[in-house]
C-alpha cells in the first residue's frame, strides 16, 4: 500500500468547508401547480356519504368510516370517505365521480412522518392543513362521468291532458329506460330514505340487465303496490338521490313503473311464486287500503287467513277514491290489488265497521286486528256561509269522479287549499271544463302538494292565488252561484321560529263570484267505530293513533297503520306501516319464534 | 275593580275557570283522543295562573310592552258549540275565541281607565291575552290548516 492510499480517506476533510451540492431538504417550497392532483379536500357539509368514491376508486384507497357528527341528516349515511395513501394512486377518478361535488384535490403533495400508518385520514374530519388550500384538481364545471340530466318523460301535452282522463304520463320506453338506469350510481341513500326501503339500486340493476322479472320480485320483497308507486308514490328517495345535487335525480319512480309494465298480470303468480299455506290463524283487515292490502298481502304469505272489511264497493281506498284516473289508472290500481286477492285475501266490501258489523265482532272473532282506515273526513273551512248548497268538498268531487257520477261543479270554479287533494280536485274542474282558480294562504313553496301537481295544475290553467285567505260565503246574485270574500296576506316570521305564518291584511279585501267553490284543506280521520271504552285505551292524539314499535296499540291483539297512523299520509308510508304490522301481528301470533324471525316477513 | 289587585285576582280567577272549563268537558267529551286534548287545554290555563300569580306576588313582570303577533285567524270563524261531541278542530276555536274575548275585554278596560299602573297592568294583561291567543292560533294554524 503506498503513503496515497494511506492518507487518501483523510483528503475528504478538504472538502468539508466548500459550499455543498446537496440541500437538507429534497424539495425546497416547491409548490405543485395550481390544478395539481395532491391531497384530498372533502367539503364535509357538502358529503352525504354515498361512498361513490369508495366504490369507484381502483386500488381500494377509499374507506367509508362513520362520522359521528354527520350522522342524523336526511339523506346522509353519517359516513365519510377515509383516504389510504399507501395505496392512492392520484388518478382523481374520486374527484371526477363525487356526486355532491364535495369532493377535489389540493396542490400539496408531501407529507414527512415516521409513521407510515398515520398516511391515513378522514379528508374534511380531521384536521389537516391543506384542508383550506385554494388551489389543487377541481372538476371542471361541466365535466361529468354520467349524464347529469334525467331522460324526458313523455307526457300529453296540457292542451291535450285537459280534454280527458287518460293517463298524462306516457312512461319510458326500452332504450329511455336503459339510459335513465345507466345513470344509477347505485349509493343506496334512496333505500335507507324511502319509507318502505325499496331496494332501489338493485331493481334499477335488473334493468340494465334487462331482467324485469326479477326487479319485480325484488319490488314485491317490500312493497306490493309497484304499479301505483311507480306513478304516484311521493319518491322521498328521489329528494335525496345524489345525482340531483348537481344535475336531476334518477327517475326512480318512473324506473319503477317501467318494470311493472314490462310485466303481464297473468305472469305474477309464475314470477313471484308466493307460497301461502294454512297457518290456522285469522286476522280481520279494516281498510283496503295500500296500508290494508300491504298488511294482507304480507300476512297471507305467511299462511294466515286474511278478511278485509271495505265500507266502499271497491278495494283502494284513497287511491282509488282520491287520486284521479289521469295520474292512477284503474288498470295500474288494479293490477296491484288483483294479485294480492289472488293469494286468496277476503274482501267483503260495502261492509263498514261499526255500522254493519260491531267492532267488537272483529275483535273477538280473530286472532289480530289491523286498522288502516285512512283520513276520509274532509276538514271544514269553519267560515261563515260554508253551508252554501254551491261550497263542496274536494274528497267528494274527487270520489264523485272516480265513481262515474257528475259533481255538478259548474263553468267557473274556486278550489280552496294547497294539498294534492287541491290540486286534483283542480285538475278534474279543468277536464269537466271549468276554469279554475286555486287560493292559498301561503306561497308557493309552502304548498304541500307535489310540486309537479303544482306546475302540471298551473300548466292546464290553473290560475292560482297565493297568499289569499278566505274570509266569507255569501249568496251571490244568480242563486245557482256562490261568493267568496277573501283577504291578501302578508307572511310575517313566527317569533317562536318555524316558517312564517300568513296573516290577513283587513284592508286588501276581495269578493268573487264562481259557480261553486270546492274546499280541499284538509282531511281527518273517522274513528268512530271504535267504542267508548277503547277509544280510552288506544293512544289517539290529534285525530291519529299514535302506534308502538311494531304499529302495536295497548290493545294486544289490535295494530294501526296508515294516514290514520302517521304523519306523511302518502301512499308509500301506509304500504310499509301495513308491511311492518305484518311483521307485529307475526310476531304476536308467534311469541316463541326466535327473535327477529318476524323480519322475515318479505 | 279599581286596584292592581283586583284586577289580576279577577284575571287569575278567569283563568282557572277556564282551565275548570276545559276540565268539564273533558269529563264529558265522546270523540276518541278529545279527553286528552282538553285536559292538555286546561293544564295550559292553569300555567297562564301560575304566571299571573308570579305577577301579583311580584316575582313576574307581565308580558313587556311589545307587539304581539294576531294571526286573526280566529277573527273570521264561526263560532261553535262546546259540546260533548267536540271535535279538535272546534275545540281548538273555541280555545281561539275565548282568548281573543279575553284579550279584547282587557284592551277596552284599559281604555276607560285613566293613565297609570292599573292602565299599564290591564295593557299587560291584554298582551299575555293575546299571547295565549296567538299559541292556540299557531296550533290551528298547523294542525288544522296543514292543507291550506
Amino acid at each position: 500500500m503506498s503513503l496515497k492510499d494511506l492518507l487518501s480517506p483523510f483528503y475528504v476533510w478538504q472538502r468539508a468547508f466548500e459550499k455543498p451540492y446537496t440541500s437538507m431538504r429534497p424539495i425546497q417550497e416547491r409548490p405543485g401547480s395550481a390544478a395539481y392532483r395532491g391531497f384530498h379536500i372533502n367539503i364535509s357539509e357538502e358529503c352525504i356519504g354515498c361512498g361513490t368514491c369508495h366504490k369507484i376508486c381502483q386500488n381500494d384507497a377509499i374507506d367509508m368510516v362513520r362520522v359521528e357528527a354527520c350522522e342524523g341528516r336526511s339523506g346522509d349515511s353519517g359516513l365519510r370517505p377515509r383516504f389510504d395513501y399507501g395505496r392512492c394512486c392520484w388518478c382523481a377518478l374520486c374527484v371526477d365521480m363525487c356526486p355532491a361535488g364535495s369532493l377535489r384535490m389540493s396542490n400539496e403533495y408531501t407529507w414527512i412522518t415516521s409513521d407510515p400508518t398515520e398516511y391515513h385520514f378522514t379528508a374534511g374530519v380531521e384536521h389537516t392543513t391543506w384542508q383550506e388550500n385554494p388551489l389543487g384538481y377541481r372538476r371542471a364545471e361541466d365535466y361529468h362521468l354520467y349524464p347529469p340530466r334525467r331522460i324526458g318523460m313523455e307526457m300529453r301535452p296540457p292542451e291535450e291532458s285537459v280534454q280527458s282522463f287518460d293517463e298524462v304520463v306516457l312512461g319510458y320506453s326500452e332504450s329511455q329506460a336503459l339510459l335513465e338506469a345507466d345513470r344509477c350510481i347505485e349509493c343506496g341513500i334512496c333505500v335507507a330514505t324511502c319509507p318502505a326501503h325499496m331496494d332501489v339500486p338493485d331493481y334499477i340493476r335488473s334493468i340494465r340487465e334487462r331482467d324485469y322479472e326479477k326487479g319485480l320480485q325484488l319490488m314485491y320483497r317490500t312493497n306490493p303496490f309497484p304499479a301505483t308507486c311507480g306513478r304516484i308514490c311521493t319518491r322521498r328517495c328521489e329528494s335525496v338521490c345524489p345525482v340531483g345535487i348537481q344535475g336531476e335525480p334518477i327517475a326512480i319512480r318512473w324506473l319503477k313503473r317501467f318494470i311493472v309494465d314490462q310485466i303481464a298480470p297473468q305472469d305474477y303468480a309464475r314470477i313471484l311464486a308466493d307460497q301461502t299455506g294454512d297457518s290456522g290463524r285469522r286476522v280481520a283487515i279494516i281498510g283496503a287500503g295500500p296500508g290494508g292490502l300491504s298488511a294482507a298481502y304480507y300476512l297471507r304469505r305467511k299462511g294466515h287467513a286474511v278478511t278485509v272489511f271495505e265500507s266502499q264497493a271497491m278495494a283502494g281506498g284513497m287511491l282509488r277514491y282520491g287520486v284521479p284516473s289521469y295520474r292512477l289508472p284503474d288498470p295500474a290500481l288494479d293490477k296491484d290489488i288483483d294479485y294480492i286477492r289472488s293469494l286468496g285475501v277476503e274482501i267483503r266490501f260495502n261492509t263498514r265497521v261499526g255500522r254493519d258489523i260491531p267492532f267488537d265482532e272483529l275483535l273477538d272473532g280473530y286472532d289480530a286486528l289491523f286498522i288502516s282506515t285512512g283520513l276520509t273526513l274532509p276538514s271544514s273551512m269553519r267560515i261563515q256561509g260554508e253551508d252554501h248548497p254551491r261550497v263542496l268538498s274536494g274528497l267528494k268531487v274527487l270520489d264523485d269522479v272516480a265513481s262515474g257520477r257528475d259533481p255538478g261543479i259548474g263553468r267557473q270554479v274556486a278550489v280552496i287549499g294547497g294539498g294534492n287533494v287541491a290540486m286534483d280536485a283542480a285538475r278534474v274542474s279543468r277536464r269537466l271544463g271549468a276554469e279554475v282558480t286555486i287560493l292559498y294562504r301561503r306561497r308557493i313553496a309552502d304548498m304541500p302538494a307535489d310540486p309537479e301537481e303544482v306546475h302540471e295544475s298551473r300548466e292546464e290553467g290553473c290560475r292560482i292565488v297565493t297568499q289569499a285567505i278566505p274570509v266569507e260565503v255569501l249568496n251571490a246574485s244568480q242563486s245557482d252561484q256562490v261568493a267568496l270574500q277573501w283577504g291578501e296576506a302578508e307572511m310575517v316570521q313566527d317569533p317562536r321560529g318555524g316558517r312564517p305564518r300568513p296573516v290577513l291584511q283587513e284592508d286588501r279585501m276581495h269578493t268573487d263570484t264562481f259557480d261553486c267553490i270546492i274546499s280541499a284543506i284538509g282531511q281527518g280521520g273517522d274513528l268512530g267505530f271504535l267504542p267508548g271504552n277503547l277509544q280510552e285505551q288506544l293512544a289517539i292524539e290529534w285525530g291519529k293513533f299514535i302506534p308502538g314499535e311494531y304499529q302495536h296499540t295497548a290493545l294486544a291483539k289490535v295494530f294501526v297503520g296508515g294516514d290514520v297512523a302517521n304523519r306523511t299520509a302518502d301512499a308509500i308510508s301506509a304500504i310499509e306501516d301495513g308491511h311492518h304490522a305484518a311483521r307485529g301481528i307475526e310476531r304476536f301470533l308467534n311469541p316463541d319464534a326466535p327473535a327477529g324471525s318476524e323480519q322475515q316477513v318479505n | 275593580m279599581n286596584t292592581v289587585d283586583e284586577i289580576l285576582d279577577y284575571a287569575i280567577d278567569q283563568e282557572q275557570q277556564a282551565a275548570d272549563f276545559y276540565a268539564d268537558l273533558a269529563t264529558r267529551a265522546e270523540k276518541a283522543g278529545m279527553k286528552n286534548i282538553l285536559l292538555d287545554f286546561s293544564a295550559e290555563e292553569k300555567t297562564h295562573k301560575q304566571r299571573l300569580l308570579a305577577v301579583k306576588a311580584g316575582d313576574r313582570e307581565l308580558t313587556p310592552e311589545q307587539e304581539v303577533l294576531d294571526l286573526k285567524i280566529s277573527d273570521y270563524l264561526v263560532e261553535v258549540d262546546a259540546s260533548e261531541n267536540i271535535s279538535y278542530q272546534d275545540a281548538l276555536i273555541v280555545a281561539m275565541k275565548r282568548e281573543r274575548a279575553a284579550f279584547q275585554l282587557y284592551t277596552d278596560m284599559a281604555a276607560r281607565v285613566p293613565d297609570g299602573k292599573l292602565r299599564e297592568v290591564l295593557q299587560g294583561l291584554a298582551r299575555e291575552e293575546a299571547k295565549h291567543k296567538l299559541f292556540f292560533e299557531s296550533e290551528y294554524d298547523d294542525r288544522v290548516l296543514q292543507d291550506n
